[in-house]
């Protein structure tokens, strides 16, 4: 893992230097800060539910989820493949593990920034009068920045596995759509593989893991256990990727 | 050391190979000591590498890609500052750290470059087509800097183009497909590539070509001769040999009464050879015929830079009056304006021509 918090200063840096991350900000912000208020009055103002919702439980949460993390890691793979950025640090003693899980952290801290409006919009809240649980909220956070985490890895395997920047990001979406949808797909089954469809599902659904503890408010270890992994397979299969390069 | 080789020879895999972003799909390769595949780290931390396309993150300061070569290799804080202040002086760039990257011409970005790769104090320094791209002020001064880096490092720099790294580079390898044509010093290359010295004799020799050939390899030391054919009433002849044999050539066409007019000695430039490597021709021009024996329609007619002589050394003149003198034979009475020919060129149809007299007439 050598080198990756080197790496991980400089992505952070070169993302706040770019107007892409500024822009990408501004407009989720925006968006969700909308979907928040919205939520409060949909609610009648039940301020745990609007928290619970924008973190995690409502529409918003997953189509920022689905678009930003492709937008934020695109570049940070394919782009240096191609400038020779890439060449220039497999040359340097920074490790192909410590490379790609700075860059993963980089985007994951974009995504935190994001999600953390949420705990703002809560203070205010309190501020104003209203009975937040924090507990909520910190758990709520915590769910948010590990499906971002997992969102992003999948980013830098799309990131790997193209040359151009822009493809890396459909790809990316793709493989984020696939895994949000997936519940969808498996009501499409019948009969006796639809039980087998049923359980995989139940096993892989982001959705169901993220909302079942997080954003209620508890923690289940088995939950972090399953973010974890997954974002050691991603990692894992982003590192091969770019170690693939030096022979393909 | 140089690498040296055309466009897709080798030269670029070969520096990805030692510093190890590339397998060698065979052998082995240790830099500074260390395996490149096995000790891959202690090989990076002690080589400073360029590749060609000069990568640097455009959006960074120069200093803040020097910072962050620093952090990568460890440097602590107050050692990364002192060396990058002296190397941005080195290579004269003091007073554009703060600059962003992506506002630097390409020289300035080459030498910022040089300066990454630099600051960890390598020994081993890669620089791969260092001087590509440049106008040849940068060119120069990137030259003069690495002739200067040379005396603190082990610079290993690759170029397609010779003067390059012939400037720069005490001992250089030429790569062809991906295999070593040559290696050595200067001197060391013109030996082995094919010496190709030889005595470049233009005589007269009249119609006894192949007489003068047989004579000119009867002297001692005299490996081959080639005809190159005539030009003007004189043949040419390129006479191999290792040494300077330009008395004994001499003294035979002065014995055989042969006019000279040329008698010159010729060790080729590196830089024919290096042609020679990247035409794929070898030592000896297959084209050549062996044993010095004439080519096929040796004596032909001149070459064409000579025959190009009704243009060049030929006068047309359009008479003003239809009854110019020494027109032979006599026009027709209906013909059309004469055209008086004088050929000027000595050396067509012979010596004895005299060139005071139009060489021919027609309509």
């Amino acid at each position: 893992m050598k080198g990756a918090w080197t790496i991980y200063r400089r992505e952070v840096a070169g993302l706040f230097f770019t107007p892409l991350a500024w822009v990408l900000l501004c407009l989720a912000l925006l968006f969700h800060g909308f979907y928040f208020s919205y939520y409060l009055s949909g609610t009648g103002g039940d301020v745990n539910l609007a928290l619970s919702l924008s973190l995690g439980g409502g529409f918003d949460f997953w189509i920022l989820l689905m678009i930003l993390p492709p937008l934020l890691t695109m570049r940070m793979i394919s782009e240096e493949a191609e400038s020779g950025m890439l060449e220039f640090l497999l040359t340097a003693p920074v490790s192909d593990a410590g490379l790609v899980v700075g860059k993963a952290l980089a985007a994951t801290t974009v995504m935190t920034l994001l999600w953390s409006s949420s705990v703002v919009f809560a203070a205010v809240l309190a501020w104003q009068g209203g009975q937040p649980d924090w507990g909520q909220v910190v758990g709520g956070l915590l769910g948010a920045v590990l499906v971002s985490a997992l969102f992003c890895s999948l980013g830098l395997v799309a990131s790997a596995m193209s040359s151009v920047a822009l493809l890396a990001a459909f790809l990316a979406f793709v493989f984020n759509l696939l895994a949000v949808a997936l519940p969808v797909v498996q009501s499409q089954f019948q009969g006796s593989l639809r039980e087998v469809a049923a359980e995989f599902v139940r096993r892989v659904n982001v959705i169901d893991h993220l909302q079942r503890s997080f954003s209620a408010g508890a923690f289940d270890s088995a939950d972090a256990v399953f973010f974890l992994s997954w974002i050691g397979v991603f990692l894992f299969l982003a590192i091969r990727l770019v170690e693939s390069r030096r022979w393909r | 050391m140089g690498f040296l080789g055309v466009n897709g020879a080798g030269k670029t895999t070969t520096m990805r190979i030692l510093t190890g972003y590339l397998p060698a799909t065979t052998g082995s390769v240790r830099v500074a000591g260390f395996d490149v595949l096995r000790q891959s780290m202690e090989v990076r931390k002690r080589i400073g590498y360029l590749p060609e396309s000069v990568p640097l993150y455009r959006e960074h300061r120069v200093e803040e890609m020097m910072r962050f070569q620093a952090r990568l290799h460890g440097m602590t804080r107050a050692d990364a500052k002192r060396r990058t202040g002296d190397v941005l002086e080195r290579v004269d760039l003091l007073d554009r750290a703060r600059t962003p990257v992506g506002k630097l011409s390409k020289g300035l970005r080459q030498r910022v470059g040089i300066a990454v790769a630099l600051l960890p104090n390598p020994e081993v320094l890669i620089l791969d087509e260092p001087t590509s791209g440049l106008d040849p002020m940068q060119r120069v001064a990137v030259r003069e800097l690495l002739k200067s880096l040379a005396a603190d490092h082990t610079v290993l720099l690759s170029s397609h183009i010779l003067p390059e790294v012939e400037a720069v580079a005490p001992r250089m390898i030429i790569i062809h497909r991906g295999r070593i044509a040559a290696a050595g010093t200067r001197a060391e290359l013109v030996e082995q590539l094919g010496s190709g010295t030889h005595v470049r004799v233009e005589a007269f020799v009249g119609p006894a070509v192949a007489d003068a050939i047989r004579l000119f390899e009867s002297i001692e030391g005299v490996s081959r001769v080639h005809d190159r054919g005539k030009l003007g009433i004189h043949h040419q002849f390129e006479v191999e040999c290792e040494t300077d044999l330009r008395e004994d050539v001499g003294a035979m066409a002065a014995a055989k009464g042969w006019a000279l007019r040329e008698l010159s000695w010729h060790a080729p430039e590196l830089e024919q050879l290096f042609s020679r490597v990247a035409l794929e021709l070898g030592s000896h021009d297959p084209a050549e015929p062996q044993g010095g024996q004439p080519a096929p329609g040796a004596e032909a007619p001149p070459a064409p830079a000579i025959e190009a002589g009704p243009g060049l050394l030929s006068l047309s003149v359009s008479g003003p009056d239809d009854d110019a003198p020494a027109s032979t034979p006599p026009p027709a009475a209906d013909a059309a304006p004469k055209r008086i020919v004088y050929n000027l060129n000595p050396f067509d149809q012979g010596a004895d021509r005299d060139l005071g007299k139009p060489k021919s007439t027609d309509s």
